[in-house]
């Protein structure tokens, strides 16, 4: 697993979350899809703004 | 289904819902549901002990694992399977010095996987399935007593 890229990893566990939080809070597929659609890609985006901002921060130590 | 179930059977379907990730949706007749949410469980739950996730075992020095394990817990046998995984054994209580070689075992299991790149993801990805697991076994009583279509 030490070849595998944090983006990728942060993205399938967006899809994850996004599709069992769509399927839950949603009764039909296409509100299901369009809800966990949404959660997945806010979760991307937001950790990506979050992770430009750390990326200023500094390391501390 | 938005009947309310008497508490017997809503009984059933929450301790259904631990047990097997969907399946209380199932017994309330929500079969597609219920094998989504059993898919998206498994991968999840997978995908982290793949990555060497963790799963954790409650140490009363450091009193949130108590939550980290309810967490884990909460995925009902598939819990057994990653203990069964990660520390070759079933346990729950994190080993007292008193015990030297179960302490020592233990802690040499956790360094060997601490030391995968992935291991924060994948304890992040089994703690995720327990909780979604969770979220199922509340939906599944709320369904029961009428409150969600």
């Amino acid at each position: 697993m030490a070849g595998v890229s944090h983006f990728l990893i942060l993205c399938w566990f967006s899809l994850l979350v996004g599709a069992f939080f769509g399927t839950l809070t949603r009764a039909t597929f296409r509100e299901a899809f369009k809800v966990g659609a949404l959660i997945a890609l806010l979760m991307v985006g937001v950790s990506l703004i979050i992770a430009y901002v750390m990326f200023f921060l500094p390391l501390g130590g | 289904m938005s009947e309310t179930k008497g508490g017997g059977k809503m009984a059933l379907a929450c301790l259904l819902a631990w047990v097997f990730p969907g399946g209380g949706h199932w017994f309330l007749g929500r079969r597609v549901k219920s094998v989504v949410f059993l898919v998206l469980v498994l991968m999840t739950f997978f995908t982290g002990l793949v990555m060497q996730g963790r799963v954790y075992l409650a140490n009363p020095e450091q009193p949130l694992t108590y939550l980290a394990t309810f967490a884990n817990v909460a995925l009902g046998p598939l819990d057994l399977i990653g203990r069964r995984v990660f520390y070759e054994r079933i346990i729950y209580i994190f080993p007292s010095e008193s015990d030297p070689n179960l302490y020592q075992e233990i802690m040499r299991l956790n360094r060997a996987k601490i030391l995968a790149v992935t291991h924060e993801y994948g304890t992040t990805f089994v703690l995720a399935a327990g909780l979604m697991n969770i979220l199922l076994i509340l939906d599944v009583f709320d369904i029961g007593i009428g409150r969600k279509r």
